[in-house]
């Protein structure tokens, strides 16, 4: 019998129609349909032991407490405690340091070599964006070992704000709102408050305010002379009433002033409806080591002659308030070596020479400034979650081997000093307990602060006198978009931007 | 070169004209195809279509011509069992056009779902409350009957005829047109409503939301209305097109009017149970669900214009120049009224997809706008293109028009003439 | 284990706007920061906050989330391979993104735009999917997906009741990320089916008659007149 073309086709027909009877074909079929839904390149999430570890947020000064879910070490979400919620940045900030933009490489070494070789001949001044921690102590006396060195700062003092005493808050482009002060502590203030809010375009913080005083672009500070009594209000676009009815409401006592840029006129408002010492209040400051006082003190940018800074090392890695870059520039001699410490290069890092790449939250190892609204002095260290990439450098170490300080750690030592004084009370996040520091010792204290624990100054006793005019602090604080704007956004906070018109302006 | 393959007593152009008829269409498959390809490997953030608008041109695209192919089906159904004899000369032509128009669309839905190769979980987890499985279903089985109903026009071919067991299979095959017109008009009865059902079921959107009979909203039996309608009207549309392209008469003279006339009839009957569907749905419908039907259209550019031009100016008009003998005619008048019927039938699944999405549901929504992006509208040609170069080939190599051979060449007859009257 | 109703209460008089829940719900469930493209038409976002103005220089804040439709659900009678479902325990509609097709019929369905499409496969920065929450999968494109009052952190605490041998779960346990980040509590949640009266407030779209389980509240007229009002009567932001 002769195999012919027909009994192949037979064949391979009996074939298909036996093999639709097994189970390869729908095994197959059923192989597509896992394949879709284990698409390749789809990240899995790492499993492990969930934990949960504290720290403190270093976003922005508030320094909200923060309760970190970790699988194994890495945090995958971040809380706040009870009573003290995160805000949208706070929320997401564990995903900074893997942000697509961020700074990860910049030659430290020859950028050391340079500026000490300079650093001998010439004037270095460091520009502290966040003033009041323990890093700004560290600059302070850095610069005062250094033959010519300068301590900048946006401000010379940070003041407190006693939200329980104010009545009534006008605004010049301050997010109160949406980024000011402990956000937490404002909301709970907001129905003791009447907020009027002045600023050119309706912010968030606009449309939430009892007011809004829609100014000329660029008149806050014109509005702030007309109301000291130093007339130009034309300039404001306001009408004579308007002026006249934010002026009778801030002379009912009870008033802050809040702007974005410390300036005479502000400063000369506030005095004039009685802030001073009513709302804007003196805070106690944490204690320090007797061996760092002799550290520089605060120089005005303005007291400094033009042409004058050789060196300019920025520590963008805690920003608030940015300085003007114009205003920086003046200062800045021929062939000045500008040098910022930041994750971002969009802030000053479009102007220096350099940018190198700074920790960013949750890796910095720092401590936080009290909250404006903290009438108490407090002390709390942003424990870092996460280790920072090689090549990050930290400023504060930069700075402090420049000047040849002793290899310190100054954390450790404040701890030391705050505890030797003996005032003030612990508490541990993890359950809440509040102890009295004179009752643990100093190792334990440390060791609490380390785990996410938080010390607050006693209340009462003899508070530091508010500074004389004209040299008192104004409570300077930088609109949110134009913070988000220079450091790295969390990605989650500018997919709000993006993916919804919450955040856009009218 | 190919005159083997052309069936013999007709006369077909010569291979290069015929090349050259197709070369641009091929070029336009392929640009198609690339779009489409586009689409499924990057995915369908190539298209326009977001989150409000869930249904773009595809799928406007698909209700369009799922209900202009139901001449397929109705064609089938009138000649095998009702018996309308004339409707012969269209049906090999019907079934082509109803194959590609239902190829075309399964094809263009593969490549807008989001997961393709998930395609037969409908059939494996169906869920009997979905119109969309029903419509599934349907339209799987329905495109089976049409192969099968395409294969004999296929094995018919001069040169295919001569092997033996292709004959054989499509005499067998021919036995069971009745059954096969049967299942068509059965399913095609169903998948046209249900693609109606579709959006009359729609709670959410008391635009589209209608009530009706049980589960079956009104649009259920509008759509198959509105298809039954558009059917005949797209056949006659085509056969008068490829008459005129190919320079041939096709069919008797008394072919288009009779499709006419069906149309008028079916248009006539729709356009009557769609105005009362509409007052019913403005008043009381509508309202019920909280929404005042006036606001609808008072977003721009979907005015009221658009509700008249849908009922009356691409409804009403047409059913009744189809309804006039005199007027079904001339040539003219029949065309173009049957083309306002295709148009309008197309108008109606814009404005049931499209600008059912385009209106707000919340009070805070914006009344959005879409445009396809060239990507979907490279597809969506890329679809036209696949249908023309199918009818194409089946035009000059299988034997469509059953009476052409006896129909002599058109000797400059001047368009308009009154051709024969009868009793249509 | 007696089945629960669980629902939301907001109130929009408290609602500042601050986007923290947003954010909140896409650390927790994985979603992706925007893709290249994305705008807010084809953005992922479980929860969004819209702004609504009374033109006379009021605004109010409302965050629309699934409204977990109890009756009629329109998305689940839809879903031609039953990708969606109601679940009796918890009244929560469970969207299976593994099933789904991506034939987005669901989203023209639901009236409350609350279902989200994956235009785009989802995309971390390098280093960042080491964030990822691991009781939540991430999805593929081509698929549906929307919120679920975060069911996996009910799957958790009825993990949790059951290793301590009880059989129904500690409320304290089961908190939706939204509830747990608004930082003035407007998003309440809570069980429907212990307050027979009801939340009290208003629905959205209640004439639909699609019984959802979010309820709002205001103490302002005008907020009340337009958030519940249909169809893109007021031109708001959102």
């Amino acid at each position: 019998m002769k195999t012919t073309r027909r009994d192949l086709f037979k064949f391979a027909a009996g074939g298909a129609a036996g093999l639709l009877l097994t189970p390869a074909p729908w095994r197959l079929v059923t192989d597509t349909a896992l394949w879709s839904e284990n698409w390749p390149g789809i990240p899995r999430p790492v499993r492990g032991e969930l934990r949960t570890r504290f720290t403190h947020c270093t976003l922005c000064p508030a320094g909200c407490p923060v309760k970190a879910r970790c699988v194994g070490d890495q945090p995958i979400a971040l809380a706040g405690l009870p009573g003290r919620p995160l805000c949208a940045f706070g929320l997401s900030g564990h995903q900074l340091p893997y942000h697509a933009d961020r700074v990860t490489e910049g030659d430290i070494e020859t950028v050391r070599t340079l500026v000490s070789k300079r650093a001998a001949t010439e004037s270095v001044a460091v520009l502290d964006l966040r003033p009041g921690r323990t890093a700004s102590w560290t600059y302070r006396r850095a610069m005062a070992a250094l033959p010519r060195g300068i301590y900048l700062a946006p401000q010379s003092a940070v003041p407190a704000v006693n939200l329980d005493a104010v009545k009534t808050i006008l605004s010049l482009g301050v997010p109160v709102l949406d980024g000011w002060g402990t956000p937490a502590k404002v909301l709970a203030a907001r129905p003791h408050f009447r907020l009027i809010q002045a600023e050119p375009m309706e912010s968030h913080t606009a449309m939430l305010a009892d007011e809004w005083l829609q100014l000329r672009p660029g008149s806050e500070q014109a509005l702030a002379e007309a109301l000291a009594g130093q007339g130009g209000g034309e300039r404001t676009g306001l009408s004579a009433e308007q002026i006249g009815s934010v002026a009778r409401q801030l002379a009912q006592g009870g008033a802050l002033v809040l702007a974005t840029q410390e300036s005479p006129a502000v400063i000369e408002l506030n005095h004039r409806v009685g802030a001073y010492g009513q709302t804007i209040v003196a805070r106690r400051e944490a204690a320090v080591p007797p061996s760092w006082r002799p550290a520089a003190p605060t120089t005005a940018l303005d007291a400094l002659p033009d042409r004058s800074i050789g060196v300019l090392l920025i520590d963008e890695s805690a920003a608030d308030v940015y300085l003007p870059w114009t205003a920086l520039e003046s200062k800045l001699a021929a062939h000045a070596f500008v040098v910022t410490f930041a994750s971002s290069r969009a802030g000053y890092g479009r102007y220096a020479r350099l940018t190198l790449p700074a920790p960013v939250f949750p890796e910095s190892s720092d401590d936080c400034v009290p909250a404006v609204d903290s009438l108490a002095a407090t002390f709390r260290l942003a424990v870092p979650l996460v280790t920072p990439p090689r090549g990050v450098a930290s400023p504060t170490q930069f700075i402090a081997k420049l000047a040849n300080l002793p290899a310190s750690n100054a954390l450790r030592e404040r701890a030391d000093a705050i505890h030797a004084v003996g005032r003030g009370t612990l508490q541990q996040y993890a359950d809440s307990r509040v102890v009295s520091i004179k009752t643990i010792k100093r190792d334990e204290f440390w060791k609490g602060l380390n785990e996410g624990g938080s010390w607050t100054d006693d209340a009462g006793g003899k508070m530091p006198p508010l500074e004389p005019l004209p040299s008192a602090p104004a409570v300077v604080a930088m609109s949110r978009e134009m913070r988000a704007a220079r450091g790295p956004m969390p990605p989650l906070v500018s997919k709000l931007y993006r993916e919804s018109n919450l955040r856009v302006r009218t | 070169m190919d005159r083997e393959f052309i069936a013999r007593g007709v006369k077909r152009c010569s291979t290069g004209q015929f090349v050259a008829w197709i070369t641009p269409w091929t070029a336009l498959l392929l640009f198609g195809l690339y779009s489409a390809g586009l689409c499924l490997i990057k995915g369908l953030n190539q298209t326009n279509m977001d989150n409000r608008f869930a249904f773009g041109l595809w799928i406007f695209l698909d209700l369009t011509v799922i209900a202009l192919g139901a001449g397929a089906f109705f064609t089938g159904f009138l000649l095998y069992i009702m018996k309308v004899k004339e409707l012969g000369a269209v049906i090999n032509s019907a079934v082509v056009i109803g194959f590609v128009c239902y190829s075309g669309a399964v094809a263009a839905l593969l490549v807008d779902v989001g997961q393709p190769l998930r395609f037969w979980f409908t059939f494996w987890y169906p869920n009997v409350h979905s119109m969309l499985t029903e419509v599934t279903f349907c339209i799987t089985c329905y495109l089976t009957v049409l192969l099968i109903e395409y294969l004999p026009i296929v094995l018919r071919n001069r040169k295919l005829r001569e092997v033996p067991g292709f004959l054989m299979f499509e005499f067998e095959l021919h036995k069971l047109v009745y059954v096969l017109a049967g299942a068509g008009t059965f399913l095609s009865f169903f998948h046209q409503g249900s693609l109606g059902g579709l959006f009359g079921v729609l709670r959410g959107h008391p635009f589209a939301f209608r009530e009706g009979l049980a589960v079956w909203p009104s649009t259920f039996f509008l759509f198959i209305l509105s298809a039954a309608a558009a059917g005949p009207s797209f056949i006659l549309l085509t056969t008068w097109l490829v008459s005129k392209i190919s320079n041939k008469r096709l069919v008797r003279p008394e072919v288009l009017p009779l499709l006419g006339r069906i149309s008028g009839m079916l248009l006539t009957v729709y356009v009557l149970a769609k105005t009362i569907d509409t007052l019913i749905w403005i008043n009381r419908t509508s309202p019920g669900a909280g929404f005042a039907a006036w606001e609808y259209y008072s977003w721009k550019p979907f005015g009221t214009w658009i509700l008249f031009a849908e009922i009356v100016l691409f409804g009403l008009v047409p059913a009744l120049i189809l309804l006039a003998p005199g007027l079904r005619a001339r040539t003219n008048w029949l065309v173009s009224a049957a083309t306002l019927s295709c148009l309008g039938i197309g108008l109606n699944r814009l404005v049931m997809t499209l600008q059912t999405l385009a209106l707000p549901t919340l009070s805070f929504d914006p009344f959005l706008s879409y445009w396809p992006s060239w990507q979907e509208t490279g597809t969506f040609l890329g679809v036209v293109a696949f249908g023309v170069l199918v009818y194409s080939f089946s035009f000059r190599y299988l034997s469509l028009f059953p009476q052409e051979r006896e129909l002599k060449q058109p000797e400059a007859a001047p368009a308009g003439e009154p051709v024969l009257a009868g009793r249509y | 284990m007696s089945a629960k109703r669980y629902g939301m209460s907001i109130d929009i008089d408290k609602c500042t706007g601050c986007g923290a829940c947003m954010v909140a719900c896409a650390v927790e469930n994985n979603v992706p920061p925007a893709p290249e493209g994305a705008n807010d038409r084809k953005g992922i976002t479980w929860i969004r906050v819209f702004r609504i103005a009374n033109g006379a220089g009021k605004t109010a804040f409302v965050p629309v989330l699934c409204q977990q439709c109890g009756a009629n659900t329109p998305c689940v009678s839809v879903c031609p391979q039953q990708a969606v479902q109601v679940d009796p325990a918890t009244g929560i509609v469970g969207q299976m993104p593994e099933r789904c097709l991506g034939c987005r019929y669901c989203m023209a369905a639901c009236p409350y735009h609350a279902r989200y499409f994956n235009w785009w496969d989802p995309e971390w920065p390098a280093g960042m999917e080491k964030t990822l929450n691991p009781a939540v999968a991430p999805r593929m494109r081509g698929v549906v997906e929307k919120c679920n009052f975060c069911h996996g952190r009910w799957h958790a605490a009825k993990a949790r009741a059951a290793a301590q041998g009880r059989r129904d779960i500690d409320p304290a346990d089961y908190v939706p990320a939204c509830v747990e980040a608004c930082p003035t509590g407007a998003i309440q949640f809570c069980e429907l089916s212990a307050r027979p009266d009801g939340p009290g407030g208003f629905r959205l779209l209640e004439k639909l008659g699609t019984d959802p389980k979010i309820y709002y509240h205001s103490q302002r007229d005008w907020v009340r007149e337009i958030a519940a009002a249909p169809g893109g009567k007021e031109k708001a932001r959102g």
